[in-house]
């Protein structure tokens, strides 16, 4: 069992960033080719999620903490103006369709998630023990929302990158042994500096503190 | 279950049906479920740890069973898959007041129908008593459908098509037999088991076949205690290291031989004619003659079941054998043949032939009260009533194949078309 974050490094990884932190950080993103919103609560990031999705869009909701605590999960599996994914994919047969599961997980429409950490240069970190959900956000996916809580912003990839190791990971841990019965690991790491295609990839920063 | 495998499940609360194994009406919870393409979580009510760990309790209430707990936390006790339908919101009320197009039944045919004509601007509807997608629904593999060189699965094919039936802007009115058609002016008005009315200019029956009764004592006790009709989608899982037979000699039962293989320790396939050649396809028969653990039995009949509260062996007789065979069976999946599915038309003057199957075209103004009306003959896919059409496995004389029906509904628009310029106001 990996360790809790002691009370250091949750001081460090917790605290809201300021406006001015945001504003810089969100100059950054869009420089990087990815286009920044600002949301001032969970609520609003919700509706505009909400907004950015098309009825009917296909849409796979990345696990993340911050996506169910603010009901955006809820939003895409139950409210039935989309296509979820998850819900797709759950009821396929994993030895008959396992190419169909493929190639349904790799490219959806839309890919709704969170990050790790965001640093003020602009460039996301994801950490993911499986993998399977990074494919997407690099190039499968058609469309990419992030929602990333303000305590999340951090001063470069070095801080991101213990952000993940010391902060996110003990709690990941203890998560997915919690709901899956086998411990986590940080088995990939995606860091996107820049997004190539234009007007693809959509950061919300919410002044909440959301998820880990 | 892997990391992967959570990461295809839904995060959000699933459908929880509890239930015994051995219950026909769990089975068709769970069978309704599945070709409706909706995930939810099984709980046998004979292991007290899966019930704890769902209910919080182990003492169930017999008489409640099946219990399904809906994802907003409501149960229904007793559950009907009626009252499973309408407490996930799958039974909608026709939007519209009159169609251009109703169509009976959303397998391949009337998918097909609906696709094609929404997207030229038919008002169109579907009725469909289960799910969609029909036999070929429920089919693990489809590898000779044209466009899909690795195969699609009934019914990710079924998925598809519905979503873009759906854009087009067709409604699918789920969950509700088709009890009646009649002629009103010149349209027709059908009936659905909950009373709905629906208005069309013209209908199109695309409601395909049911699989033909076996006639074995002992069937109907077992319908869902390890007896099935079709392939048995849900059940795979349930399969796992099970005995499985299947009967039939058709691609759904091929497909349902490769299917159980995965899952089961052995899957016997019993045809009654002397090899598959006669009706299988012949990529299947290469699949199913190449699988370790699954055998084939020529001449073969299931004659007897033995049983105490679900299925334990199928007893055969094969050839000129004298005496029968007693196979240990865990579940029989009964894939042969089919019977027409017409139950709508009853009463409506549809003409079928001998066995059942509507009659269309040139024949249909020929056959015994016909009474076709009109100075031109029917079209190639109309009925002996105008603005009434077949397609699919359903008409009498179409090639029981998957891409043929999507042939027949997709040429029945065009009909369709002239039909309501001949009748006026297309």
């Amino acid at each position: 069992m990996v360790a809790s974050p002691d009370a250091a490094v949750a001081a460090e990884f917790t605290g809201l960033a300021s406006d001015e932190r945001i504003a810089n950080t969100a100059a950054a993103l869009e420089r990087n080719g990815i286009r920044p919103l600002l949301a001032a609560t969970a609520a609003d990031a919700r509706r505009l999620v909400s907004s950015l999705l098309p009825d009917g869009a296909e849409v796979y909701n990345n696990t993340s903490q911050t996506l169910e605590s603010i009901g955006v999960a809820d939003d895409i599996e139950r409210s039935g103006r989309y296509q979820p994914l998850r819900l797709r994919l759950y009821r396929m047969d994993r030895e008959m369709q396992q190419r169909e599961m493929r190639t349904l997980a790799a490219s959806p429409d839309y890919v709704v998630g969170s990050v790790h950490a965001l640093t003020e240069g602009g460039s996301l970190l994801i950490a993911s023990a499986s993998g399977s959900q990074l494919g997407p956000l690099v190039s499968g996916a058609g469309q990419v929302i992030l929602i990333i809580g303000a305590q999340k912003i951090v001063p470069d990839v070095a801080a991101g990158m213990r952000r993940i190791y010391e902060y996110c990971y003990p709690l990941e841990d203890a998560r997915a042994r919690r709901a899956y019965g086998v411990p986590s690991g940080v088995n990939n790491i995606l860091i996107i500096n820049k997004a190539v295609a234009p007007g693809r990839v959509t950061a919300i920063i919410v002044n909440e503190r959301l998820g880990f | 279950m892997s990391m992967f495998d959570y990461d295809a499940r839904p995060v959000t609360p699933l459908l929880v049906l509890v239930g015994d194994t051995a219950s026909r009406d769990a089975y068709a919870i769970r069978d309704f479920l599945s070709r409706n393409g909706y995930p939810f979580e099984w709980v046998d009510a004979g292991r007290p740890d899966a019930v704890r760990a769902v209910m919080g309790v182990t003492d169930l209430d017999l008489s409640a069973l099946p219990l399904c707990i809906l994802p907003d936390g409501s149960r229904l006790s007793a559950a009907t898959v009626a009252q499973v339908a309408a407490g996930l919101g799958m039974v909608a009320a026709p939007a519209r007041p009159e169609y251009d197009l109703m169509i009976a039944g959303a397998g391949p045919a009337g998918l097909a129908a609906a696709v094609n004509a929404a997207s030229e601007g038919l008002r169109t509807v579907m009725v469909e008593a289960v799910a969609p997608g029909g036999q070929a629904g429920t089919t693990s593999m489809i590898e000779n459908y044209l466009g899909f060189p690795n195969g699609i699965s009934g019914s990710e094919l079924a998925t598809r098509a519905v979503v873009q039936a759906r854009r087009f802007g067709a409604e699918l009115l789920l969950a509700r037999p088709l009890t009646g058609v009649r002629s009103d002016g010149p349209g027709y008005v059908a009936e659905l088991a909950d009373g709905t009315l629906i208005r069309g200019r013209a209908v199109l029956f695309a409601s395909g076949v049911e699989w033909r009764r076996l006639d074995v004592p002992g069937v109907d006790d077992l319908l869902g205690a390890g007896v099935y009709y079709g392939a048995g989608p849900s059940e795979a899982l349930a399969c796992t290291d099970s005995q499985v037979v299947v009967v039939g000699g058709g691609n759904s039962a091929g497909q349902a031989v490769v299917r159980f293989s995965r899952y089961a320790k052995q899957v016997t396939l019993l045809i009654r004619g002397r090899d598959l050649g006669a009706s299988m396809s012949q990529y299947l028969i290469d699949q199913v003659s190449a699988i370790p653990n699954a055998e084939v039995r020529e001449q073969t009949q299931v004659v007897g079941l033995e049983a105490d509260d679900r299925l334990r062996a199928v007893i055969v007789r094969s050839g000129d054998a004298a005496e029968p065979v007693r196979l240990p069976a865990d579940a029989l999946f009964i894939c042969i043949g089919g019977a027409p599915r017409t139950d709508g038309a009853a009463g409506t003057g549809l003409v079928t032939n001998t066995a059942g199957y509507l009659v269309t075209g040139s024949d249909a103004a020929r056959e015994p009260g016909s009474n076709w009306p009109l100075p031109r003959e029917p079209l190639p896919l109309e009925t002996n009533l105008p603005g009434v059409f077949a397609a699919g496995d359903v008409r009498c004389g179409s090639v029981k194949r998957c891409s043929a029906a999507i042939g027949e509904g997709s040429m029945a628009v065009a009909l369709v078309h002239r039909r309501l310029a001949e009748a006026g106001g297309d």
